[in-house]
């Protein structure tokens, strides 16, 4: 479990990272907390020959005011976002996310960028980008700057659209509608794993406690964070009942096409999708002022 | 924790062990560095069976840093191969199968992970590299993997010398079984199995060897349970005679019965560093310990009781099964944990009649180690069958453990193997579980929650552990481990030395052993310093620390040693305070002299005297102050107890969690009770991982796929109750020594109890649960909400 050689750069300034991405293009790998990609270097299953440290780049992290939400640098570390009043101000779906990645020790290396970059199907903050609406901010010397959505940018499991010479700079999570209720749920066999699988959901009621717009991702179940608009869409007008929420539930696992591994049948996953998508979906509607 | 009071014994001393470990100032064997070393990287098997056809080691021998690649072709020039089991007398037992193998795979690899070749290198940097660049051809064969697998004979021996799949095979008939089936009221049948898993200590194995040709010795530094089985197991291997050998352990990151192994991985790196002239060390990494470094367990028993209309289960035969893997364990093969497992079966129970069949068989899987309790199986599938008389028959289980344990001193009086069940406490035990979860309250709760959709369930098991067990007929059982010997002595600067062949893993003896010579000789705790884990000076010893053995045996030789020393010690002091010795005593470290206040004699300066001024002492008078000690064991005696908890279930996502877990335990007296509680802690821990987490699995193909921490999951502390420990009045067997083993009882016992709680938690929806893996996957399939696999 020892890395393959690769030489080290410690660039200062985002624009010694893109001269570096720029000079060595699919050889060259960023690291930023390391939490992700050192267990896969030590199991070469990543065998970079340069290895670009983001640690010694100023002014790549930081959290900012965004649009009624919170902007975040790249190597924005997960525990100083878990931190944040501002985000626990803005963002409760990310607020309630954050705690459940890893353990403190993790979330103080791993960043929010690392995290969307790398782009784990069963990561939390995916989810929460995908849910929320999230720009993905990419810069690279010969592009310049592009911003994706999380539509764009999540294209499968650990493959997003950053091209080889190009740097995540920035995670922009706009604010949330007025009156939404927002949950994240999941199921995991211990708490700190990569979830089972995991509920983002957001309710926003109408005066007549009716649902006026709803919002619903899965992770762990397809390559990308899944959202699901055909039930978003349907939950729309429907008044809020446990009939209303199972019936969701029901038609969010119906398509899904699930595999077996070591912690169950792919039949287990779904049924702990439908039964997370129906907790997720309760809490929020409850959270939107729902009557209980 | 207390600091050390008038008495040590009885208290919650702070171990001396504690401020270097707990602030990473261990020296572990990662910790060893030694000029000119090299390291060292094993290239394993892809393959779960296959024959090797070729191993091309030319461009890794090109690699720069890369100082020698070894094969089974180098092993078979350097080595001879290791007979597993002859040392521990193995191949005395009739029905049993001990293929010899080398240090890495010679013509066939047998289990995902069988090292192929070794590479030394000057970083394990450059190893790694180096083995990327080897070339292997192998050509597969069917993988035997199951149970059904190995005993179908058309399938491949793995050892063409045995002709079959079969390891070991032993039948056991104790008492008149037929009578005991003719006399039951009804039989109940069940097929009942544990899973693959294993001891996963923090610190992997791993070993630095070190031949210096000038002195012609070759020094091992060993993360072990037992520095003198690599010494009494590698010369027939290396060619080293044992004189030869010396061999180091420090401290040691858990161990668990794993490393009471002399592994294969250790004789090639013995072999290399003899064969170089220079250090080598392997210290194992996860991936390769979690595939290879040893898996425990995987049984599987057809049971059938006799069982009466009031709930006696009276007789039982078991045909039991175990998987073993491929190579065996050395000095102790797994194959005979099968007979254990059998042996075990009755523990409190009054049986009166038990017809055992024990097998166990080869496959393609990784070495069967022992792991804490390893016999365990012959419990659980004790406390899973009174369950089963108990949904059967519509008792609470709790009322049929009532009539199905002994009760002291009531018949029977023995086990049917004839070991006395002499001071058991088990029935006491259950009394006090019972009243700490005040068991019919907590049935009227179960029932409300019920209502709700709420699912609690209870559960309890009992268990003994004979460490040494009490004297059949006056004997003790034969016992390869043999009589616990200890060297005590005074040092030249007045410190009492201990020296002990036990190997603390994680025990604390260095503090323990340190409580009982304290009170025994009248001196400071701190003025004694116990030394272990060096061949050179430690007495011999087949196991150095497991089987729970160190309370009873290295307390027992220690109190016994102490007072031989303290009267040698009085003896002198006599001679030169002019002092009849029955008129001293000895207390914080000083001679005194009984109603003569201002008589004073210091243990430093007694020893001074003694080391420097041997004149003044009369002549022939016995000036030295050591002392062998060999003690037997004395009457010996049961641990034991009862674990019961309390669990929920979340039935739609298969959850578990505890409300209460509560140890009610007797182990006699306890030297350290924080330790004692420690090491019972730890084995629940271990036994929440095996029951809802653990597993060593294998597809059908003999591919191993719980190969990281993904998915080899470990109980972590937000899955781990609180266990409340409490301890009940025990019996005194010895008129000295009564400290009893607690080692392996929690990770014995608590896979039962919690199996048994998820059971009654599950009742309303008919579940019978046969297994002791219990994941959420498994439990919602138990519940009906998914398809079983
Ligand atoms: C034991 C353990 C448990 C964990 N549990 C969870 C969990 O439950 N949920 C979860 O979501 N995560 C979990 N993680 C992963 C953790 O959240 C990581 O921090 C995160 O996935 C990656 O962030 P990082 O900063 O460490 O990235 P790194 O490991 O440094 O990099 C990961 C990848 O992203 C790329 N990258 C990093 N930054 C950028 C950038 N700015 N632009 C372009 N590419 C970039 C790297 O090149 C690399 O390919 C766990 C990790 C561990 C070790």
């Amino acid at each position: 479990m020892k890395p393959a050689p690769f030489a080290y750069a410690a660039p200062t300034t985002e624009d010694e990272v893109l001269d570096l991405l720029a000079e060595h293009g699919d050889e060259g790998k960023v690291i930023a907390g390391g939490q992700s990609l050192l267990p896969m270097l030590s199991m070469r299953l990543a065998r970079p020959s340069v290895l670009i440290d983001l640690n010694g780049v100023a002014g790549l992290a930081g959290i900012t005011e965004f649009d009624g939400g919170v902007a975040f640098g790249a190597t924005t570390r997960e525990r100083a976002a878990e931190r944040s009043a501002l985000v626990g101000d803005r963002l409760p779906v990310l607020a309630e996310a954050l705690p459940l990645i890893g353990h403190e020790a993790i979330r103080n290396r791993g960043t929010i960028g690392g995290s969307i970059a790398h782009a784990d199907a069963s990561a939390e903050l995916p989810a929460v980008a995908a849910v929320t609406d999230a720009q993905l901010v990419l810069r690279s010397r010969a592009g310049g700057e592009r911003v994706l959505s999380a539509a764009e940018f999540f294209q499968g499991h650990y493959t997003t659209a950053l091209a080889d010479d190009e740097l995540l700079t920035e995670v922009r999570i706009p604010g949330s509608p007025p009156g939404a209720g927002w949950a994240f749920t999941e199921v995991a066999r211990r708490h700190g794993d990569f979830a089972l699988v995991g509920v983002a959901a957001m309710v926003v009621l109408d005066d007549a406690g009716s649902v006026e717009a709803a919002r619903l991702c899965l992770m762990g179940v397809a390559d990308v964070p899944l959202r699901l608009p055909a039930v978003e869409a349907s939950l729309a007008g429907q008044p809020v009942s446990a009939d209303t929420v199972a019936a969701a539930a029901t038609d969010a696992v119906a398509g899904l096409e699930l595999a077996s591994d070591v912690h169950g049948s792919g039949d287990f996953r779904r049924h702990l999708a439908e039964v997370t998508v129906r907790r997720a979906l309760t809490t929020a509607a409850d959270r939107a002022g729902a009557p209980a | 924790m207390t600091e050390v009071g008038a008495r040590a014994v009885g208290a919650s001393v702070r171990r001396v062990e504690d401020p270097r470990i707990l602030t990473g100032r261990g020296r572990y064997l990662d910790d060893v560095v030694l000029p000119g070393m090299l390291h060292a990287a094993f290239l394993r098997s892809y393959a779960p069976h296959g024959r090797l056809l070729s191993v091309d080691v030319a461009e890794a021998l090109e690699l720069p840093g890369v100082v020698a690649v070894y094969t089974g072709a180098d092993m078979q020039r350097l080595t001879e191969p290791g007979k597993p089991g002859v040392i521990a007398g193995m191949d005395q037992m009739p029905g049993m199968a001990l293929p010899a193998s080398y240090g890495l795979a010679v013509d066939k690899v047998r289990h995902v992970g069988d090292p192929i070749a070794l590479v030394v290198a000057e970083s394990r940097y450059l190893a790694e590299d180096a083995l990327e660049l080897i070339e292997v051809d192998i050509e597969p064969l069917e993988a035997v993997v199951s149970y059904a697998d190995a005993l179908d004979p058309a399938k491949p021996p793995l050892f063409e010398e045995v002709g079959s799949n079969l390891a070991f095979q032993m039948e056991l008939p104790l008492g008149d079984v037929d009578g005991a089936f003719a006399r039951a009221d009804r039989v109940l049948t069940a097929t009942i199995s544990v899973h693959r898993h294993h001891p996963n200590p923090m610190e992997t194995r791993g070993i630095v060897a070190s031949w210096d040709s000038a002195a012609q010795k070759l020094t091992l530094h060993a993360s072990t349970q037992s520095p003198h089985m690599l010494r009494l197991l590698l010369p027939p291997q290396i060619g080293v005679p044992m004189e030869q050998i010396r061999v180091l352990a420090a401290d040691v990151g858990g161990g668990f019965g794993l490393k009471n192994s002399v592994f294969r991985e250790d004789v090639a790196v013995a072999a290399a560093a003899k064969d170089l002239g220079r250090p080598v060390k392997w210290v194992e990494d996860r991936l390769e310990h979690l595939a290879t470094g040893g898996h425990a367990r995987e049984e599987k028993a057809d049971v059938e009781l006799a069982v009466t209309d009031d709930g006696r289960i009276i007789g039982a035969r078991l045909d039991l099964v175990l998987n073993v893997g491929a190579y065996l364990a050395d000095p102790f093969p797994g194959s005979t944990m099968a007979m254990a497992a059998v042996m075990f079966f009755q523990g409190p129970m009054k049986l009166e009649a038990l017809g055992a069949k024990a097998t166990s068989v080869f496959s393609n899987k990784a070495t069967y180690v022992s792991y804490r309790g390893p016999w365990a199986t012959g419990d659980f599938l004790r406390e899973r069958s009174l369950d089963i008389v108990a949904r059967e028959l519509g008792l609470d289980p709790v009322e049929v453990r009532r009539r199905n344990y002994v009760v002291r001193d009531e018949s029977p009086l023995a086990m049917l193997t004839g070991t006395p069940y002499l001071g058991v406490t088990t029935r006491e035990c259950l009394e006090e579980a019972v009243r700490l979860l005040d068991v019919p309250a907590f049935r009227e709760r179960q029932e409300a929650a019920r209502a709700e959709g709420r699912y609690l369930g209870l559960g309890l098991a009992a268990y003994l552990e004979g460490a040494p067990p009490p004297k059949t007929n006056g004997e003790r059982q034969a016992d390869i481990v043999g009589d616990e010997t200890t060297y005590l002595a005074v040092d030249e600067r007045g410190r009492v030395v201990i020296t002990t062949r036990q190997q603390p893993h994680g025990q604390g003896h260095q503090t323990t052993l340190a409580q009982v010579a304290a009170d025994e000789l009248g001196v400071r705790f701190t003025d004694i310093d116990v030394l272990w884990g060096d061949t050179d000076i430690t007495p011999v010893a087949l196991i150095g620390t497991g089987g729970s053995r160190a309370a009873t045996m290295a307390n027992g030789s220690v109190l016994h040693g102490s007072r031989a020393l303290k009267a040698k010690v009085l003896a002198l002091a006599a001679e030169l305070l002019e002092a009849d010795a029955g008129d001293l005593e000895l207390a914080d470290s000083t001679v005194s002299v009984r109603g003569t206040p201002g008589i004073a004699l210091p243990l430093a300066e007694l020893a001074r005297i003694v080391a420097t001024e041997p004149e003044r002492l009369p002549d022939g008078v016995d000036a030295d102050l050591r002392i062998t000690e060999v003690f037997d064991g004395g009457e010996g005696g049961w641990s034991g107890g009862v674990h019961a908890c309390v669990v929920e279930v979340d039935v739609e996502t298969g959850l578990v969690a505890f409300e209460r877990y509560v140890v009610v335990e007797d182990c006699g007296l306890p030297v350290n009770p924080a330790i004692v509680e420690g090491q019972i802690r730890g084995g629940v821990a271990q036994a929440v991982g095996a029951v809802l987490l653990e597993h060593a699995a294998y597809d059908e193909d003999g591919q191993f796929v719980a190969a990281s921490f993904l998915d080899y999951l470990m109980p972590t502390s937000t899955l781990v109750p609180d266990i409340e420990v409490h301890h009940v009045q025990t019996v005194l067997n010895d008129p000295d020594v009564n400290f009893r083993g607690v080692g392996e009882g929690g990770m014995i016992v608590a896979p039962a109890a919690i199996t048994s709680a998820i059971e009654d938690a599950l009742a309303p929806f008919g579940a019978q649960v046969r297994e002791q893996h219990l994941p959420p996957s498994r439990i919602l399939e138990l519940v009906g909400t998914v398809p079983v696999r």
